[in-house]
């Protein structure tokens, strides 16, 4: 018999909602192959079979929330003789097969309740909202130390589910429309909306990033005209209609290799600025849950149009709260898409580790010159914030620039391509 | 009485001008709030005003009286020593006095409010504060409650401040009492009995238990010097009556051989605190009180009203400056919108006896009801070279520690100096030290601080100034 166990599929994950069973009683199943979905706080995740074999039991049903740890299924294993089916004290071995768990909670404490880190560590936690209790320490005699702090607050925003929510955190001028579990409360009129799950989710990373970095937020406006004649076009011509947007990653990406240090990470620790070798663009995505931020991947071995196929999915998976760990890691630079709700401005809030993050605002017909004489263009404009311990104000403006450059000339994004 | 019509607005009113309150009201000033304060009677609270400074005037004066008497052996030459009475009252009125003023002056400098009438809470968001005649409402957007304990004396005592004394009363005699009995165990009693029976009195200490609640190698070395210093003690003994007829107090206990008496010319009677929620109209704030009528409060001092803090001897846990001092600073910080928390763990225990006693962490026993794997290690004064020169070799300091990590659990200390030493441990704990951590560093010498060098070291029965066989590093489940 093997024990399929909820296990933590993001660090940080105490308990899941069972929201559907992939298989029924009875069902052979094969290694890897999904039994269960289970649905955390912040994503929705399915539990892979360990082994192949057949469903002998589910223990938990559908609805019920169960804490990392639970028996959800159990599974007689492939080869394993079929014919004691309920004989429990036959030596029929079991095996309980739990994945690594990365929350130590089952961890006896001494009664004294003393907590094992010198006050200025229990500060950090403190004001990083981090209950220390939770963190496991790693310093002498076990105490906790900053870095088992730090540490704590990373896992707690990179799970698979959670990294969603980091991201979205970081998009600050897109707020969600705030329409989500209102209660109201039957004493008074006031009405109450739950503090937990991705909004807090979204709070902590967004908490998080504004304390850690300085923020700076660069303004400049682009003229679109020519790149959304250049779609026009191509509409025209019977291809496949393409988002001005995938454009503009396009020319992001262009921009980033000039000015790679928009796509890195620093490391404070180890004093040094990682410029990432990948692009993959982050994009904040408004959902009925709050902010998410799929990351579209390797954006710079993509074609405008496989950037524009690779958008669609993704955002529509967050719309689906489909998104995986995969679609949700790995970003190395956050887009903020606002334009199309509307906005003029922001200072968008950075998707921590990344140094930058761009919003896009509202497109708009408006009088400019060219060739001095006033001419109608199409306008955008452009929010950066970046991080001023990695960069400073002339790169970031020499960014944008740059970036402006392509879009207003598409022919240049020419020599660019490979 | 005059009610006054205008409600007055308050970003943060803080009842109660102890240590509790006036320092939270000094953190909400320097955090940029505006601050008022509002106290009955004097700033400084029972503190500063009846308690630990008025009684350490006394004890310092006592102890240092001890020491004069032994100073022909350093070669100074004094006449006759006298101790008089009315002089340490007026230095006490001094101290108190400068104190207080040096807190107001801190209120001034800080352009906090200070306001003296009794307030108490017309609502959630009001309080009425009354100062004779006059009734002012002012409208609060927070509140740091910070009112203190008075103390309840058994059933059976009634102080009448003559012949039957109580904690505001104990310490302002004018003449040395011929035999003061002491019924209680408690800092203040064993002030009181240390202090006049170095003035000559004798003394005889009634206690409901056997233990003094510090670790037992402290209380049998408090013990051994009260018995050297030949004070009565009668352990495990419960008071039943006193008889009081103005000159001579007669008290019947019952002791585990069964009834008995004594009689002497005064009787100490220690009293339990009491938060002092009375009148204060807790009720229309809606703010909970538990069962022993103390305000429930959490890490960040806040009560079940969210605009409404508590902190010091109105909260659970022990009623001390030292607790109301940082809760009123962790309350202030939170009103102020910044972090803080409080933890009751490392709270030093003091008496100011002489020998001092000074104790933080788990004693011996606790640590091992904790269930950890204790090992413990004592070292005696008579082995460090400072306490020799200074003619203070009663005392002993002892350090328990978790045997499975070696992170210190617990200081314990009697003798001289032993209230400035306990500040080593307090913050070796704090920082989740462990034995190495205090055996390696330099430590001045020839000083008192060696002790806990010799003491640490003594855990692996390594320290220098102690036989082999004294070293008592001793383990145990």
């Amino acid at each position: 018999m093997v024990e399929v166990k909820l296990h933590d599929v993001g660090e940080g994950m105490t308990e899941g909602e069972i929201t559907e069973y992939l298989v029924k009683v009875g069902d052979q199943v094969k290694v890897d192959q999904p039994l269960v979905e289970v649905q955390t706080d912040k994503v929705s995740a399915e539990l892979p079979s360990p082994v192949a074999g057949t469903v002998k039991e589910i223990l938990a049903k559908v609805g019920d929330v169960v804490t990392v740890g639970t028996t959800v299924i159990i599974l007689e294993k492939e080869g394993a003789s079929v014919s004691k089916t309920k004989d429990h004290s036959s030596k029929e071995k079991e095996e309980p097969i739990s994945f690594s768990m990365k929350i130590d909670k089952s961890q006896s404490k001494r009664q004294s309740g003393r907590i094992l880190a010198t006050p200025y560590t229990r500060r950090i936690a403190l004001e990083n909202s981090v209950d220390i209790e939770q963190v496991s320490g790693t310093g002498p005699a076990g105490r906790v130390t900053d870095e088992d702090v730090f540490r704590f607050m990373k896992e707690e925003s990179t799970p698979a589910t959670l990294k969603l929510s980091d991201k979205k955190s970081e998009q600050a001028p897109v707020d969600v429309a705030e329409k989500r579990e209102e209660v109201s409360s039957p004493t008074s009129g006031e009405k109450t909306i739950p503090y937990r799950g991705r909004r807090k989710q979204i709070g902590k990373k967004m908490t998080h990033s504004l304390m850690t970095i300085p923020h700076v937020t660069h303004f400049d406006e682009v003229d679109v005209t020519n790149v959304m004649k250049l779609r026009d076009e191509l509409k025209a011509e019977g291809i496949k209609p393409v988002s001005v947007a995938a454009f503009y990653i396009k020319a992001l990406v262009f921009a980033l290799k000039e000015y790679p240090v928009f796509n890195a990470v620093l490391n404070e620790e180890k004093e040094e600025i990682v410029l990432k070798s990948d692009y993959n663009i982050g994009l904040a995505t408004d959902t009925e849950e709050g902010l998410i931020v799929p990351v579209v991947k390797g954006a710079d071995r993509l074609s405008i149009t496989a950037i524009n196929d690779e958008m669609k999915r993704v955002m529509n998976l967050a719309k689906d709260n489909k998104l995986s760990k995969k679609e949700l890691t790995g970003g190395t630079f956050t887009v903020s898409n606002v334009g199309p709700l509307g906005s003029t401005g922001a200072t968008p809030i950075i998707n921590h580790p990344e140094v930058a993050l761009i919003a896009f605002h509202k497109t708009k017909k408006m009088p400019a010159v060219v060739n001095d004489e006033i001419v109608i263009r199409q306008m955008m404009n452009m929010s950066m914030s970046f991080d001023h311990r990695v960069a400073d104000g002339a790169t970031a403006v020499a960014f944008t620039s740059r970036f402006a450059e392509l879009i207003e000339n598409p022919t240049k994004m020419m020599l660019e391509m490979m | 009485m005059v009610v006054g019509e205008l409600v007055q607005e308050r970003d943060l009113i803080v009842i109660g001008g102890g240590p509790g309150g006036y320092s939270a009201a000094i953190r909400a000033a320097q955090l940029g709030l505006d601050v008022t304060l509002i106290e009955k009677d004097y700033l400084g609270g029972v503190c500063l005003n009846e308690g630990c400074i008025p009684s350490k005037v006394f004890t310092h004066s006592t102890s240092t009286l001890a020491e004069t008497r032994k100073v022909s052996q350093f070669g100074i030459q004094t006449g006759e020593v006298s101790f008089n009475f009315t002089q340490m009252h007026a230095w006490r009125d001094q101290v108190v006095s400068g104190l207080r003023k040096g807190v107001e002056s801190l209120c001034k400098a800080h352009k906090i409010d200070v306001i003296y009438g009794e307030a108490s809470f017309l609502s959630d968001d009001r309080i009425g504060v009354e100062c004779g005649h006059q009734f002012d409402t002012y409208r609060f957007k927070q509140v740091i409650l910070a009112t203190g304990s008075t103390y309840e004396a058994p059933i059976w005592a009634k102080p009448d401040h003559r012949c039957m004394l109580d904690k505001t009363s104990v310490f302002k005699l004018e003449t040395v009492p011929e035999h003061l009995i002491v019924s209680g165990s408690d800092y203040v009693a064993l002030e009181a009995a240390f202090g006049y029976r170095e003035l000559g009195a004798a003394v005889t200490v009634i206690m409901e238990t056997n233990s003094f609640g510090f670790d037992e190698s402290i209380d049998k070395e408090l013990f051994r010097v009260m018995k050297k210093q030949k004070m009565a003690v009668v352990k495990n003994a419960r008071v039943i009556s006193v008889e009081n007829d103005g000159d001579r107090v007669l008290i019947s206990y019952e002791s585990t051989k069964g009834r008995e008496e004594q009689a002497g010319s005064h009787v100490y009677v220690s009293s339990v605190s009491k938060p002092r929620i009375k009148n204060l109209g807790l009720e229309r704030a809606g703010v909970q009180v538990n069962e022993e009528g103390y305000i429930d409060v959490n890490d960040r001092a806040e009560t079940n009203v969210p605009s409404i803090y508590a902190v010091g001897d109105l909260t659970p846990g022990p009623a001390l400056a030292i607790k109301a001092l940082k809760q009123g600073k962790v309350a202030a910080e939170n009103v102020g919108g910044k972090q803080a928390t409080f933890d009751l763990h490392f709270i030093p225990k003091v008496a100011h006896t002489n020998p001092p006693v000074a104790s933080v962490g788990l004693t011996e026993i606790e640590a091992k009801e904790q269930g950890y794997a204790v090992k413990v290690s004592e070292f005696a004064y008579g082995g460090n070279g400072f306490a020799s020169i200074t003619g203070n070799k009663d005392g002993k300091t002892k350090i328990v520690v978790d045997e499975t990590n070696d992170v210190l659990l617990g200081f314990h200390a009697i003798g001289k100096g032993a209230v400035e030493l306990i500040s080593n441990g307090v913050t070796a704990l704090e920082m989740a030290a462990r034995d190495e951590d205090l055996s390696y560093p330099y430590y001045p010498h020839p000083s008192l601080n060696e002790n806990w060098l010799e003491a640490v070291e003594g855990l692996s029965g390594k320290a220098i100034h102690a036989p082999p066989a004294r070293q008592m590093a001793k383990s145990g489940k």
